[in-house]
């Protein structure tokens, strides 16, 4: 197995942003969560972290593939910054009720992750839901408070 | 290993060979495998001894083969694993080495070790991946008691010597290692699956009363509340997560309940 030497460019991160669209479907968000993951790694998050990454986009991703208008897509944005990862989540949802609505799943969300917003916007013929999370590579590089 | 199942028929030593090999030297099968050795391949007679013998040990395969079976593998697959391991061992075994079980323990545990390594894997992957796999868990283990955290893959590297694209292949393979059916998800009730309905429904009023109490706790002490009780963590590994000592997160919770409970009023807590 040889290293595939890669641009200086990408180098600072080893990673670039990503986008991957899916169905809103509880099925594809292993795929999303795997991603995740690799991506993590891949930003050399300690295991932990890594672990803890899967598990937020696991539970951002079903709690809007459960608001999700039928038939419609998922997208996830993976967005390397110097200090993590940003993670980006939406669909379209014919209701507009913030995924923040369920407590538990929220709460989950906010422990995994480093900050968590959430904006639902009214867009043609239904609302447009976006979960956005904050993680970092693992107690090394935060205030552990 | 002294699990030698049944007594040995206390037999005088016809063959003093057998006698050097210790207190178990008069096996009583030693004079069947000599006529197993002696029979012709073609004989008839020969098939039908080999059989007894291997359904005369069939215990013995058995017995090993729940040894493992703790691992979460069916028992009776395991035991067909340990019954090849068991007629190899027949079909193997010299007479004139004295005891059968010294041979055919060590051969059915070599069959069943043999099967974890090579299908112990829900999906199938190469052997070299395999051990590189458990190398990588290995350094995992050495490195967080080193660090006093979870090790970041660039550290397994260096510690181990592999490549980052190494420890990365080694850390997708694990992933992979226990795949769920995809039916076996579908057939999950949504509601366990995502934590959310609760179908103890005398619990409803106070975990819809606790949700508020937990959102005004400070944000370690929700923290801790969630990786207590939602993620099942236990204080030791919540103390590492929050940065805290463990008798910390065991104060912090008793506070916090107390809190939580007060806030609640004594009496919705009862049931």
């Amino acid at each position: 197995m040889s290293e595939v030497e890669t641009s200086p460019v990408a180098r600072t991160n080893g990673v670039r942003d990503v986008e991957v669209r899916v169905w809103a479907d509880a099925e594809q968000v292993p795929l999303l969560r795997s991603f995740a993951a690799d991506i993590a790694m891949r930003l050399d998050f300690d295991l932990d972290a890594i672990e803890d990454l899967r598990m937020a986009v696991d539970e951002a991703c079903s709690l809007l593939v459960r608001a999700a208008a039928a038939d419609s897509a998922l997208l996830c944005w993976f967005e390397p910054e110097e200090h993590g990862i940003r993670v980006r989540v939406r669909v379209d949802a014919e209701h507009g009720e913030p995924p923040s609505g369920d407590a538990m799943g929220w709460q989950i969300l906010t422990a995994l992750a480093a900050t968590v917003t959430e904006t639902v916007e009214a867009v043609d013929g239904g609302h447009r839901v976006t979960v956005e999370l904050l993680a970092v590579p693992g107690p090394g590089e935060v205030d552990p408070r | 290993m002294s699990t030698t199942p049944g007594p040995a028929a206390p037999e005088p030593a016809e063959h003093p060979a057998e006698d050097e090999k210790g207190g178990k030297g008069t096996d009583a099968n030693v004079e069947r495998f000599r006529a197993l050795a002696e029979l012709d391949p073609d004989d008839p007679k020969r098939a039908a001894l080999r059989g007894d013998l291997v359904a005369d040990h069939v215990d013995l395969a058995r017995n090993l083969a729940r040894k493992f079976d703790r691992r979460g593998d069916q028992l009776e697959d395991l035991v067909q694993v340990a019954t090849i391991g068991l007629i190899k061992a027949v079909d193997r075994f010299e007479a004139d080495r004295g005891n059968f079980y010294a041979f055919a323990i060590p051969t059915i545990m070599g069959e069943l070790r043999r099967h974890f390594r090579d299908t112990g894997w829900a999906v199938r992957v190469p052997r070299q991946l395999k051990e590189l796999h458990v190398t990588v868990a290995a350094g995992r283990n050495e490195l967080s008691q080193k660090l006093g955290r979870a090790p970041k893959p660039s550290e397994l590297a260096d510690h181990l010597g592999l490549t980052k694209e190494q420890v990365y292949e080694a850390l997708v393979a694990s992933a992979a290692k226990q795949g769920t059916s995809l039916d076996a998800r579908l057939a999950e009730p949504a509601g366990d699956r995502f934590g959310y309905e609760d179908d103890r429904l005398a619990e409803v009023d106070n975990r819809r009363a606790l949700g508020p109490l937990i959102a005004e706790l400070p944000e370690r002490e929700q923290k801790i509340i969630v990786l207590r009780f939602f993620r099942g963590l236990s204080q030791a590994d919540i103390a590492r997560r929050v940065g805290v000592s463990q008798m910390q997160v065991s104060r912090l919770l008793a506070k916090t309940l107390e809190r939580l409970r007060a806030a609640l009023g004594e009496d919705t807590l009862a049931g």
